[in-house]
């Protein structure tokens, strides 16, 4: 990272020192701008999330005019979002899991094993790379209804995993087999020769390897499935199944006035996101780089 | 598991003779052992795949020809009669033009402001980091909670908006910004930018990390400026990377539904309505199953022509520049 400031070390040689003091300050004085306006936000939701709603009627987006703990359980409890959180975690626990065994299967098997056919499968997968959610959300609709999926968690999980949302296997693929392909031979040739199968040398020696592939492809799978609206929305009209995101959207429209108990509700859904984000945040970061600019 | 069987095969002694029957005998079942592995681990996610995209993308073109309502068991075909339909539709050509009011300016505000964003953490990288987790953090959030949140900043009585604008002396501009057929559609592009360009400055930061210093500096000491050096120096550079981010936001752009659907629903009127927008509305909400898949059809069309001709015009750009 630190050869990054080449370029600004070797102005101040030829520049004035106050001068380059100026631009060094406007281009911090952006940078806060854009800092302010990105944080907004995040500080009116958290804010009006904590608020009590006795003080809401005078102006509910005042920032911090009380702290009231009890807002967040209200919501939890009351507004059903415990409920649609543990929705939420049906459906994405079993999505990523699924999306990273799938995707590790098959990219290793489009990286690593020479088959005919192999280069014709592996676009036909990145073809999904390139279909939006729009194109196929009607006759998705209907194909669901028609293998009984419909209103399920299934209706969501499922697709989730097949790609039709834009995460999934054609970017699991995607991820994994670059990764296995940048993996070095010898080990997998050794434990060959040693007589391992195919098999045992994937589970044994390979997928180890791949681990941090793995994390990365998680991570990405883990926060859009989270967030995802359009598939609940369509294909989970129900309450009994409803994920934080619709649950949500319903809940705002139909009690538009209750502000505090909106935000304590989006406070709920998107905590676990943000922790992971800083936990993980170079995988993340990783992430969404690779899954874009490979592409 | 298949493979059980083949790991009975008896393990030989020596390290040469086992090359040599891998070689040999080996050779056949190994492969074979090989082709079963390939099989059995594309066949789960090829399936599904196949099962839930290639197969409801095969039916949007098959629905696109027929007058479909959804509810019966017929599908009558009635050839290109939907696309034809489509030339004469007055709310097929607002939510047309909305949608390129959208994309022009959904890619360019976020892909100027994500470029002049990651330059500058580029070029001064005292807390380059910490920007860069800040500014991604609103891709992390879900359109629900960004179109509610920023519902409340177009709030009439009560929003930051109009508290602002009210505080630097511009009273006369307030209004319900969503409620507003002239504001409506940007006020929602206006949060959807929001939540982008923290992505695009990201991408584009990984981009720069590529480019050579020694380069800049060079045209530095020959007196470029940092616009000059900019123009001329990095953002050729990293253009595939630009190239990519744009097309990303593009393709996105022709298919928005979510933001419409959380903060307006397609009003006032059909003021904020978008194809995506349209398409939803026509199967989902009238019953048009046919017209409206016809609709994600000419979606899924443009997105690729304009993503197809806008790398091609880079391209061409850059063989003459």
């Amino acid at each position: 990272m630190a050869s990054v400031g080449a370029p600004a070390e070797h102005t101040r040689m030829f520049s004035p020192l106050h001068r380059r003091m100026a631009a060094t300050g406007s281009r911090y004085a952006i940078l806060v701008l854009f800092g302010v306006i990105t944080l907004y936000p995040f500080i009116l939701v958290v804010s009006t999330g904590l608020r009590d709603p006795v003080s809401i009627n005078v102006n509910p987006f005042a920032l911090f005019e009380n702290i009231r703990l009890a807002t967040i359980s209200d919501a939890w409890t009351l507004g059903g979002f415990g409920g649609y959180f543990k929705n939420t975690l049906l459906i994405t626990v079993p999505t990523v899991a699924g999306t990273i065994v799938l995707s590790t299967m098959a990219g290793y098997a489009l990286a690593r094993i020479q088959f005919p056919g192999r280069n014709l499968i592996f676009f036909t997968f990145m073809l999904g790379l390139m279909i939006p959610f729009t194109s196929i959300m009607i006759p998705l609709f209907y194909e669901l209804i028609d293998l009984g999926l419909f209103g399920s968690v299934w209706a969501v999980i499922l697709p989730g995993i097949a790609g039709s949302a834009g995460f999934g296997v054609p970017l699991g693929i995607f991820l994994m087999r670059a990764f296995f392909q940048d993996l070095p031979n010898e080990l997998a040739e050794a434990a060959r020769v040693d007589g391992a199968t195919e098999f045992q040398v994937f589970r044994k020696v390979m997928l180890p390897l791949a681990a941090p592939g793995i994390a990365v492809l998680g991570v990405l799978v883990f926060f859009q499935s989270w967030n995802q609206f359009l598939m609940p929305l369509l294909y989970l009209p129900g309450e009994e199944n409803r994920p934080l995101s619709t649950g949500l959207y319903i809940f705002a429209s139909g009690r538009v006035q209750d502000f505090e108990l909106i935000a304590a509700g989006s406070v709920i859904m998107i905590l676990p996101v943000i922790v992971i984000f800083l936990i993980f945040q170079r995988t993340f970061v990783k992430g969404v780089t690779a899954g874009a600019l490979k592409g | 598991m298949a493979e059980t069987k083949v790991t009975t095969r008896p393990r030989p002694a020596s390290r040469g003779r086992r090359r040599a029957i891998a070689r040999r005998a080996g050779a056949s079942t190994a492969r074979g052992s090989e082709l079963w592995t390939a099989a059995l681990f594309i066949a789960p996610a090829l399936a599904l795949y196949i099962l839930l995209m290639l197969i409801p993308f095969l039916n949007s073109v098959y629905f696109s020809l027929t007058d479909w309502n959804g509810a019966t068991l017929a599908k009558n075909f009635v050839g290109l009669a939907n696309y034809a339909e489509m030339l004469q539709d007055p709310q097929l050509y607002e939510a047309f033009r909305n949608n390129l009011v959208w994309i022009v300016i959904g890619t360019v505000v976020p892909v100027s402001v994500g470029l002049l964003l990651a330059m500058i953490m580029w070029s001064t990288p005292r807390f380059a980091l910490v920007f860069r987790t800040l500014f991604f953090l609103p891709y992390l959030l879900p359109i629900v909670v960004v179109g509610l949140v920023w519902n409340w900043i177009y709030h009439p009585l009560y929003g930051v908006l109009n508290s602002f604008l009210e505080l630097i002396g511009f009273d006369y501009l307030t209004r319900g910004w969503l409620a507003d057929g002239d504001t409506a559609l940007y006020a929602v592009l206006g949060a959807a930018i929001w939540s982008a360009f923290g992505f695009v400055t990201v991408l584009l930061f990984a981009g720069l990390q590529g480019v050579n210093t020694d380069v800049v500096d060079a045209a530095a000491i020959d007196g470029a400026n940092w616009l000059q050096r900019a123009r001329y120096v990095v953002i050729p550079a990293i253009a595939p990377v630009l190239t990519l981010v744009t097309s990303i936001t593009l393709i996105g752009g022709f298919a928005v539904i979510d933001f419409i659907i959380v903060m307006t629903n397609g009003g006032p009127g059909n003021r904020t309505s978008v194809l995506g927008f349209y398409a939803y509305n026509q199967a989902f909400q009238r019953n048009s199953v046919g017209y409206g898949t016809a609709v994600s059809i000419l979606i899924t069309v443009l997105s690729l022509v304009a993503a197809v001709v806008f790398i091609k015009l880079r391209e061409g750009g850059r063989e003459r520049g």
